[in-house]
């Protein structure tokens, strides 16, 4: 038996959810957040910081329920956790960080159906006790966050030419005629940029899809 | 009891429903003050805006620091669609569906300094809300703001930023000589190239891969202005 707040199998864990099983860029989920909240770093942020909470809290609240919880229900149940978490985080940045809520706007709130966040409940928190879900959602959550961290940061300056609200592409090209690029600040320009990490990171780590 | 018993699973239904309602219903309650202070703030900053005080609110100022600025600086009156004021209301007052308007007056030492009002109105994808602010010659405009949308980020959503709201700082909304109202018009393109000089008063630059919000835009202007000249007429000196 393994012991200890951290131990090598939580380490592992967490390692899976970040890099071997990332949930944006192998499992392919959240992508509608993804796109929607990376245009400025700042957003991302934020959205990554309310994730990891729901999911971390989830991940907890489930796992140490999962014995009690009838089969029957157990969607609706782990639903009703999730969305209660979710309307906690909305409520808490509607109150302290209102400017930032506002340009989320519903992004937090659809955090609720953001596969991950049930994927994990049901796929892990249901089999595993308490401590092993939590480095679970800190994992995959920390996953999610690296991936629309690098989407937003690159959307932010080739879109908007700025990081964080600060300006980054000197006044001087602009005068010599750069543009922002136009696309990075819609949807598509996310498309890209996640086509580009997945095959990044899928070419270094040799994964090969089986037909 | 049996895990897989109806009564159980029903209980536990019911126990779940409590506790979650409970919990958000403690919070939503507990931050409620802080939630409303935060949007009263943000509608009087933005009317601040609007009217381009002579010193700019500082953005880190405390809440109730706008407050005072706020309560010191604008006059709120309401109008009716005559361009009567109605004496003894307030803009909180005033219900969906009433025909009574706010206007907020920015007074500096008892001197009119700019007169503004609300404007909202459908873009592409969503409703603006903003306010619009004029000179004390009620022709000259002032200063403009939006502070609720859903445009595209980069694109619809540049109506919120300064390089494109300071462009309707000057322009007027009444030619003189023909005794005309000329609500604002963003244009597609650059002015330069498009208007004849003898219009440019009224017109301002649009957006690129913006046009549609920029007509949701001019409608938004042409309707509010239209209904506030009921009372802008009367304080007109012409």
């Amino acid at each position: 038996m393994m012991s200890g707040f951290f131990n090598k199998r939580d380490k592992k864990i967490v390692k899976e959810g970040l890099w071997d099983n990332n949930p944006v860029t192998f499992q392919v989920l959240g992508i509608c957040s993804a796109l929607a909240v990376t245009v400025q770093l700042k957003t991302a942020l934020v959205m990554c910081g309310a994730l990891t909470f729901v999911l971390c809290m989830s991940n907890v609240v489930i796992s140490s329920l999962r014995n009690y919880i009838p089969g029957k229900i157990r969607i609706i149940v782990q639903l009703s956790v999730i969305s209660s978490l979710v309307i906690l985080a909305d409520q808490f940045l509607k109150a302290y960080m209102y400017d930032v809520s506002k340009q989320l706007s519903v992004f937090v709130g659809l955090i609720i159906t953001n596969c991950i966040v049930m994927g994990r409940a049901e796929a892990f928190a249901m089999q595993n006790p308490p401590l092993k879900s939590f480095w679970d959602g800190l994992g995959n959550s920390f996953g999610y966050s690296v991936i629309l961290i690098i989407v937003g940061a690159f959307r932010e300056v080739l879109g908007s030419g700025t990081l964080m609200g600060f300006p980054v592409i000197p006044e001087a090209a602009y005068q010599a005629g750069y543009v922002n690029c136009g696309v990075m600040v819609l949807a598509p320009g996310a498309f890209f940029l996640l086509g580009a990490i997945i095959w990044a990171q899928r070419a270094f780590s040799g994964y090969v899809e089986n037909n | 009891m049996m895990k897989s018993s109806n009564r159980y699973t029903f209980m536990f239904a019911l126990i779940v429903c409590v506790v979650c309602s409970f919990s958000l219903a403690a919070v939503s309650e507990g931050l409620r003050e802080k939630k409303e202070l935060n949007e009263v703030l943000d509608i009087k900053k933005n009317i601040l805006k609007a009217v381009a005080l002579k010193d700019p609110v500082d953005p880190k100022a405390k809440p109730q620091e706008v407050l005072k600025i706020y309560t010191d600086k604008i006059e709120e009156i309401v109008i009716d669609t005559k361009g009567q004021i109605v004496k003894g209301k307030k803009p909180e007052d005033i219900k969906e569906g009433r025909d009574l308007m706010p206007l907020y007056i920015y007074k500096e030492d008892g001197n009119v300094l700019a007169y503004c009002f609300p404007i909202e109105g459908k873009g592409l994808w969503s409703t603006l809300y903003g306010y619009f602010a004029l000179e004390p010659d009620a022709t000259t405009v002032r200063g403009m703001t939006f502070y609720k949308h859903g445009e595209t980020p980069g694109l619809g959503a540049e109506i919120e930023k300064e390089w494109f709201l300071k462009n309707f700082k000057g322009k007027q909304i009444w030619d003189l000589s023909k005794g005309t109202l000329t609500p604002v018009v963003i244009v597609k393109g650059k002015v330069a190239d498009t208007v004849p000089e003898e219009q440019r008063f009224y017109h301002v630059d649009g957006i690129s891969g913006a046009t549609m919000t920029c007509k949701g835009v001019n409608a938004i202007l042409k309707h509010w202005i239209n209904k506030y000249e009921a009372y802008f007429s009367r304080i007109r000196k012409i």
